[in-house]
């Protein structure tokens, strides 16, 4: 999952993005509005954190900006002025949800969890995929109800195809939503990933949970639990 | 100014109508003073030639006789001197001041001369004669000379009553104060007329400045006379400085929001960073920055809240306010699906400022998302001068105690929804600006219903 974090504070800007690299995200920071909106705009991102306090061009701007380029990722807003008119004009503009500053770094990661898995029309914390069920809460996997032990790297991975069940994911999408920008895009890590998942999910190959497309990408073909349904219905 | 009441002292319009009463009365006073009199003038010369002619009438009539000296006949020429009390008479008298005729109309009344004039002398006189009215009499001394050659003395008298001419002079007098007192009342009438055609945009000027100061209009406008021009471009300077004044307030508090919570929000980051490992001196840390958090955000709030129906507010819709917060409280409760239902007429309004209602609304409508199941619902409406809003749920509700203290300031009703206690307190404080009654029952809905009566938020009702 890629993150932006605008925020011109420095100090919380760095600590708030450690924090989320520490919860398994990829993180781009931006110190102002105007270089916010150009990563906004040109990054392949999964949710945005904006500070409705920024310099050279304002949250609710920035949020404007990145709606009317046709961006349709989760925008958070921290705000430190706490007025429900500043809530209400950035919701009204596009954002999702909003963080008063100071916030608990617990609550934050909460909302961004809840954000990203609503924008994958997932409507609770816990995904289910045919006999696979996944909580971004608490960042269990069970298959058929056992616990699945999975390193940190194959959570995010799962949890990023789950979130996007249905969808077909191009190997540069996946690496860009769990890598940061300087990573080495020839590298043969995802293959290795993805078949790493594919045998501790369905070590005697019943359920094919990730299918391969062909120079397209990979796929969760398997149908998604009751609560996707009436996400689906809700969204539409 | 002593026998006038204190607010004509100052009153533009009773200073002109005074002023024009007082030209009026000293100019009529003096025109129908010269009239009258030279009308009195008139009628006494009418008088003294009527009165010469008369008694040349009289003179002309006499005849000698052997025993009075003169006589005149019985009815002389004018009618009137033989008809009883007619107003004119005639005497003569000889040289011992004998009275040897007089009219019939005297009846036998006596007549007083006083001393007679000297033969060839006229004289006017007032003439008292005895159950008559005043009369005006004019006496005229003759030497007669007789055929053989004697000659004696004589006095004729004409005497007019003075009765019709004094009743004429008053009927004259009553007219000329009548008339001119009517033109005085209509000039009156006409300048208070033109005086409140005048001064009608002032009092259009008074009624927009107490409509800017209630809150119905920012702006004084229309048009304006030159005089007063620099009057309202003055007040609408004034305005615009009261509003810059108070946005230049807020965007310091706002200033001092952003500097204060961000480090603040440094700090808990810092803090609750899962890297490192929890000392007892970080939850120490911890808690402190939660009470700075708390103290901050609430002072903040209340300071930002400015009560201000004042100057430069224009009335708040309060609808599209409503409308905006259940948007905004639908995406951020979207998990929960609360079913919420906003009603409003599009002509309610908030008189006041619209960052306070939002806060206010904000609050209450959050915690009903907050705490209800699947249904929240909100009404609002003005009633007698009041904005009048209701929001329920269907949650758990609130206790007549809990509601007791999460009205009270600060206070937390649940510590485990962090802002909870201050919501509803700010919103008692801001109420308080607005003369407002917050009210917590029970909703037919099951859950909490809290009711707020804004007394000073919307229009008398007799401008509604």
């Amino acid at each position: 999952m890629r993150v932006l974090v605008v925020e011109d504070d420095q100090v919380l800007n760095r600590s708030l993005s450690e924090q989320l690299e520490r919860a398994g995200y990829a993180v781009d920071r931006a110190e102002d509005g105007r270089e916010g909106l150009y990563y906004a705009t040109e990054y392949p991102l999964d949710l945005a954190i904006v500070d409705l306090g920024l310099p050279t061009l304002s949250g609710v701007e920035l949020i404007k900006g990145l709606r009317a380029e046709g961006k349709e990722y989760p925008v958070l807003v921290l705000t430190a002025r706490d007025r429900w008119q500043d809530k209400v004009e950035a919701l009204k503009f596009g954002a999702d949800d909003y963080v008063v500053k100071p916030f608990h770094i617990e609550e934050l990661l909460a909302r961004v969890d809840a954000l990203l898995r609503r924008a994958g029309g997932w409507a609770q914390s816990e995904l289910v995929c045919g006999p696979i069920m996944l909580d971004t809460r608490s960042q269990e996997v069970r298959v058929e109800g056992e616990p699945l032990e999975l390193t940190s790297f194959e959570y995010k991975l799962l949890e990023y195809l789950m979130l996007h069940a249905g969808e077909v994911l191009s190997k540069t999408q996946i690496t860009e939503a769990l890598y940061d920008q300087d990573f080495e895009r020839d590298s043969n890590v995802i293959e290795v990933l993805i078949g790493r998942l594919r045998r501790k999910l369905d070590p005697d190959g019943r359920y094919k949970p990730i299918q391969t497309l062909r120079g397209r990408g990979y796929r969760v073909a398997l149908a998604r639990g009751n609560d996707a349904e009436s996400a689906s219905e809700e969204t539409a | 100014m002593g026998p006038f009441p204190a607010h004509w002292i100052r009153s533009l319009r009773a200073h002109v109508l005074l002023g024009v009463s007082a030209v009026l009365v000293v100019l009529f006073g003096i025109t129908i003073f010269a009239l009258d009199l030279t009308f009195q003038r008139s009628t006494e010369r009418a008088l003294e030639e009527l009165l010469d002619a008369q008694l040349l009438g009289l003179i002309a009539l006499a005849e000698p006789d052997p025993v009075l000296g003169l006589t005149l006949p019985e009815d002389p020429a004018d009618s009137r001197f033989n008809v009883a009390d007619s107003g004119l008479y005639g005497a003569l008298w000889d040289g011992t001041g004998a009275r040897i005729w007089q009219s019939l109309s005297l009846l036998d009344r006596g007549v007083d001369p006083g001393p007679l004039p000297e033969p060839g002398e006229r004289r006017f006189t007032d003439i008292v004669m005895p159950g008559l009215a005043p009369a005006r009499g004019l006496l005229m001394g003759i030497a007669w000379e007789y055929a053989d050659g004697k000659v004696g003395t004589f006095t004729f008298g004409a005497m007019v009553s003075l009765e019709p001419y004094t009743a004429r002079q008053q009927s004259f007098r009553r007219n000329l104060i009548g008339w001119f007192a009517g033109i005085s009342l209509a000039m009156l009438v006409v300048i208070a007329g033109l005086l409140g055609l005048v001064l009608r945009p002032v009092g259009r000027l008074e009624r927009q400045v107490r409509a800017v100061e209630a809150g119905q209009r920012s702006q004084l406008s229309g048009r304006v006379p030159t005089e007063l021009k620099g009057l309202a471009g003055n007040l609408n300077a004034l305005i615009d400085t009261e509003r810059r004044r108070q946005a230049r307030y807020r965007n310091t508090l706002d200033d001092l929001a952003h500097s204060l919570k961000t480090p603040l929000a440094v700090m808990r980051t810092l803090l609750g960073d899962s890297g490192r490992t929890e000392t007892a001196e970080d939850a120490e840390l911890i808690q402190a920055v939660d009470r700075m958090e708390e103290r901050v955000t609430y002072q903040l709030r209340r300071a930002r809240a400015s009560g201000a129906t004042g100057l430069g507010m224009e009335p708040v819709k309060v609808a599209p306010v409503l409308d905006d917060l259940k948007l905004t409280l639908d995406k951020v409760y979207r998990d929960k699906a609360i079913s919420a239902e906003v009603a409003a007429s599009s002509n309610v309004v908030f008189l006041g400022d619209a960052g306070d209602f939002t806060e206010i609304a904000g609050n209450i409508i959050e915690n009903a998302y907050k705490y209800g199941r699947a249904r929240v619902r909100v009404r609002a409406w003005n009633e007698d001068g009041s904005l009048r809003l209701t929001v329920e749920d269907d949650g758990p509700g609130i206790s007549p105690g809990e509601a007791e203290a999460l009205i009270e300031r600060g206070s937390r009703a649940d510590e485990s929804v962090p802002g909870q206690g201050i919501g509803l307190a700010v919103v008692r404080e801001i109420a308080d600006l607005y003369q407002g009654q917050l009210t917590v029952g029970e909703s037919d809905l099951g859950g909490a219903k809290i009711d707020l009566d804004l007394r000073r938020a919307s229009y008398d009702s007799e401008r509604m």
